[in-house]
């Protein structure tokens, strides 16, 4: 830990300016900050699930707290380590300072950008390239279907090229107010702004930055001649009004010759037409900015639009698709006949009927640009321009888009000469339905008999799934889930994160809202209950039925109600501004940057977030602790005392208050002076367990050489040194450092007849050889923690468990399960040499656990 | 008054009345409350709610604490007055004992704290129904 040692280098060994008994409050008022922080980012992560309802005022509130409490964490370190900890002020500052913008609704635009390459897009990237691209972003970065690659050239380059020919203030110095402006003031002014833009000067950094971003592709693509697809991405376009074809696309364009097709494009903004449309919806002249996306073109056989709902009468629900050979705009804009087919919402995806038209001309990319029409191959006229599997393909895509949008969609597709499926833009598709009455019968879950559980788990993310249970038992289980079907398991994974894109939604018994799966299922919203307790006992794959993870119910059967209420709802909740405002500023917040205690980057300048300053403080407060109370042994009243047991623990105990039965000036104790509840039950577990002489099943030498060969440098030395690990102890409390080899374990628990009160804190870490196996151990003990009820998270090699809130009797069972678990984890890391075999371990340990612990007997036996 | 309580069919929608300063609030539970089966009306201003409860008659109100102009517990007394049958669920996000007991004082039916959950203030609302509908 190069970082503490230089904090440490300070603090040469003289008597403490402040009593050793105020430096441990500090120390313990830093672990209570700390799990209220923890609990505190929890609880407002969950309400990105959508169960809750919440305001603005909770965000304001909940950031309040939390600035309040990192602050009094800071300043209770500055006691603790006798140090200003400036740089940890600055991190805090800043950070405080960001969440404030996003609040006073100034958000980190970040406003350098001029181009940007579509797989850099992140979520709420709409802004800076517009909602069309912003939405295929997500549609290429988060539900990974197929796109064509690019870049867009941002808002920001927008905002420039305007400015640097002076049409900002020509615009706003010539337009009159709305009630002054007659239809021929406009048309004139309409053709002097497109002019001027076709021969505006693009700025250098602009031409810079577009041939950049050229030339990145043309490296990525080494043998294809670039050819360009340069489309329009304004602000509110495909949002609440569609904007269908107001704005130009210019097609087949060489890299050459984009900045001349982005004048086009941006002319078309100021087409009569367009001025008009965005008048008469209320848009202000401001609110005008024009993002234009480069997309390389598709060798497209056939391509079309599709609508995820057909234009049908509600009991008829199909998805309609035009299909024609050749270039997509000769369907989207009806400029030649086309196949219509409709097609059925669920799987298999039949087709319920088929027109084939009689196809004469396709559109097709010109040799060197543009594009041109010739005739369809007389084999080709009459014939299907899409087979079954395509319509399968791109019937899947559709749907997976709609889900995570939850509007039905219009999509642009089409398939390569090689069959592969792109989708080229989707934006919402409005459906108001023409009998509100019938689309919007309710379904009441109260006495319902479709219901087969209602209330029984905790909502992760809201929405409606429709479609057959698939029970996942094992990994195998995962590489066979077919598409469309909903997920029921026993525990939660983060390997789900595979199937997240198939599944239309997951039900499990056992999980927590906070985990990593959790994550994920918000990030694709992908509707999630967890913590049912029985969803794997009273679902069988194949069983149809429908999730409503807003209100918490699972039924029998399809009910399509539910589904097409969501769908023709009025607002989208992510979509609401307060949903974006809370995960905008929950980035700033959450992250834990700050993983590994031993790298460089491990100190208070690398703090991104809340998390990692409190993580932070955290390491460095343990440290301080283990420090000062070995180098000012003569100024507290309690000498360390040196446990005695019949394995090499080297630990440590420090009583600060009746937590042994030895005379407060011994230097040694026994496993029968410990009065300390969690200690004991750890010592017990340990012990007792027979889990520390756990012999290596199967050795693989390569490993163990590497540890022994690895250098002892100073900086790794002290991981050695016998004496290092600590025990505060008091009679119902225990805070424990204890490094074992190379990695290490932080335990802090309080057990007390006060049920509230209890609550077992435990972090594990590090490890020697690489970091692949270290991560399997650590999946190993989240996997075993999740079985007795903890909340998990796991980072890598970090294991965050917590439970809290449970019975005396039942901590005690707990801690004895950690100290086996302690024991049985010494090594493991070096046994792990596959995945299969962190299952067996799992099983192993819970096996050979039951004999110490009575609780995990009645559990698992 | 259009129609009154003790008159209404079973089938009948019960009418819902729903007032937040925030209109995420409003935005999340009328289409919750609309899936729910209740025809519901959303307001972000006390003004225009209070001459909507001067028209209509109500079965169940929710309204925020603390808003602009009329607060909440104004906006209780006023329905309370015209409407005493009209069941009022306060909701706040600054939730006091003291706010609560001068809320169920003035005749609230219930108190709820912001965040809440879709489900719990859903649950409430079928409650408030039962005694509405056996005439309670």
């Amino acid at each position: 830990m190069v970082g503490l040692k230089n904090v440490f280098s300070f603090f040469r060994p003289s008597k403490p300016i402040v009593p050793f008994t105020v430096l441990f409050k500090k120390f313990r008022s830093i672990l209570v900050k700390n799990n209220r922080i923890l609990e505190l980012m929890a609880d407002m992560g969950d309400k990105l699930g959508g169960e809750y309802v919440f305001d603005r005022q909770y965000i304001v509130e909940a950031c309040d707290r939390l600035n309040d409490l990192v602050f009094k964490m800071i300043s209770d370190l500055c006691i603790l380590n006798q140090q200003e900890n400036v740089d940890l002020f600055i991190a805090f500052e800043r950070i405080q300072h960001e969440i404030q913008e996003e609040l006073e609704g100034r958000h980190a635009f970040p406003v350098t950008k001029q181009t940007i390459l579509l797989e850099d897009l992140e979520a709420d990237s709409n802004d800076l390239v517009g909602n069309k691209f912003a939405t295929l972003g997500k549609i290429k970065n988060i539900l990974d279907l197929q796109t064509p690659d690019g870049f867009v050239i941002t808002t920001k380059a927008f905002f420039d090229f305007m400015e640097y020919n002076g049409l900002t203030k020509y615009i706003e110095a010539t337009l009159p107010p709305r009630e002054h402006l007659d239809d021929d003031f406009l048309e004139k002014l309409s053709h002097e702004v497109r002019e001027r833009i076709l021969k505006g000067k693009i700025p250098r950094t602009l031409a810079a930055h577009v041939t950049a971003a050229t030339d990145i592709l043309s490296v990525k693509y080494p043998k294809s001649r670039l050819r360009f697809a340069v489309r329009s991405s304004a602000w509110g376009e495909d949002g609440e009004y569609s904007f269908a074809g107001q704005y130009e696309s210019v097609l087949n364009v060489p890299s050459k010759s984009i900045l001349e097709a982005y004048k086009r494009v941006l002319a078309s903004a100021y087409s009569m037409e367009a001025w008009h449309y965005r008048m008469q919806r209320g848009y202000h002249e401001h609110e005008l900015a024009m993002a234009v996306g480069c997309q390389l073109m598709v060798d497209a056989e056939v391509s079309g639009a599709m609508y995820t709902y057909a234009p049908l009468s509600t009991e008829n629900e199909q998805m309609l698709i035009s299909a024609a050979w050749g270039l997509g705009p000769s369907v989207v804009q009806g400029m030649a006949e086309s196949d219509t087919i409709f097609i059925d919402r669920t799987p298999p995806y039949r087709f319920q009927s088929m027109d084939v038209a009689s196809k004469e001309m396709m559109l097709i990319p010109k040799a060197d640009s543009g594009t041109e029409w010739t005739q369809v191959p007389e084999a080709l006229r009459n014939a299907p321009s899409l087979n079954a599997e395509q319509m399968e393909k791109l019937a899947q895509a559709a749907l997976v888009i709609e889900k995570y949008q939850k509007r039905p969609q219009d999509v642009e597709w089409a398939f390569d000469k090689d069959g592969k499926l792109f989708i080229l833009q989707s934006r919402p598709l409005n459906i108001r339905p023409k009998e509100p009455e019938k689309m919007l019968q309710y379904v009441d879950s109260a006495g319902n008999d479709q219901v087969i559980f209602a209330g029984k788990g905790v909502v992760v993310q809201h929405g409606i799934a429709m479609g057959k249970a698939f029970v996942v038992q094992n990994e195998e289980d995962l590489q066979v889930f077919p598409h469309g079907s909903i997920l029921v398991s026993r525990y939660t994974s983060p390997r789900y994160s595979r199937i997240m894109q198939r599944a239309q939604g997951i039900i499990t018994d056992i999980g927590s809202a906070t985990g990593h799966m959790s994550t994920l299922a918000r990030e694709h919203r992908v509707p999630t209950i967890v913590d049912t307790g029985i969803a794997t006992q009273v679902l069988s794959t194949g069983d149809e039925i429908t999730l409503d993870a807003t209100r918490n119910t699972v039924y029998r059967g399809i009910i399509k109600e539910l589904g097409r209420f969501e769908l023709a709802g009025e607002d989208v909740f992510e979509d609401s501004y307060e949903y974006r405002l809370l995960r905008r500023i929950l980035k700033k917040i959450n992250p834990l940057n700050l993983v590994d205690p031993h790298s460089q980057d491990f100190k208070p300048s690398r703090c991104i977030t809340y998390h990692d300053i409190t993580r932070y403080i955290h390491e460095v407060a343990v440290e301080k602790l283990i420090n000062l109370s070995e180098k000012y042994q003569q100024y507290h009243n309690t000498t360390p005392k040196k446990l005695d047991l019949s394995i090499p623990l080297g630990l440590v105990v420090i009583d600060v208050d009746k937590g042994t039965n030895v005379a407060p000036q011994a230097k040694r104790m026994a496993r029968e002076n410990i009065l300390s509840l969690p200690l004991k039950a750890l010592i017990q577990g340990l012990i007792e367990s027979g889990m520390w002489e756990t012999q290596p099943v199967t050795v693989d030498l390569g490993s163990f050489m590497s540890s022994f060969t690895k250098p002892a440098t100073s900086t790794l030395a002290h991981l050695h040194q016998q004496g290092r690990n600590l025990a505060v102890i008091s009679k119902e409390y225990m805070n424990l450092s204890l490094k074992l080899g190379y990695h290490y374990n932080l335990l802090d628990a309080y057990i007390g007849d006060v049920v509230n009160n209890n609550y077992i804190y435990f972090r594990f870490l590090g490890g020697v050889t690489d970091l692949l196996r270290r991560s399997r151990r650590a999946k190993f003990i989240g996997d075993v923690l999740e079985k007795f009820d903890f909340l998990v998270e796991v980072h890598g090699d970090l294991v965050v468990a917590k439970i809290k809130k449970s019975s005396r009797e039942r901590m005690i069972e707990n801690m004895k399960m950690l100290g086996g678990l302690i024991g049985y984890t010494r090594q493991l890391d070096v046994r792990l040499t596959n995945e299969h075999q962190v299952s067996w371990c799992v099983e192993d340990f819970l096996r050979r656990i039951q004999a110490t612990t009575e609780v995990s007997h009645e559990r698992f036996s | 008054m259009s129609d009154s309580l003790e008159n209404r069919n079973i089938s009948d929608k019960l009418q819902l009345l729903i007032l937040d300063d925030e209109a995420i609030v409003c935005k999340r539970l009328k289409p919750a409350f609309q899936k729910a089966g209740y025809e519901v009306e959303t307001f972000v201003d006390s003004a225009s709610a209070k001459s909507r409860i001067n028209e209509k008659r109500f079965d169940i109100v929710i309204t925020d604490l603390k808003m602009e102009g009329d607060d909440g517990l104004r906006f209780l007394s006023h329905i309370k007055t015209i409407s005493p049958e009209t069941g009022v669920i306060i909701i706040t996000g600054f939730a006091t004992p003291e706010t609560a007991k001068e809320s169920f004082q003035k005749g609230a039916f219930d108190f709820v704290a912001k965040p809440f959950r879709l489900n719990d203030i859903i649950d409430l609302v079928r409650r408030m129904e039962k005694r509405i509908r056996s005439g309670a």
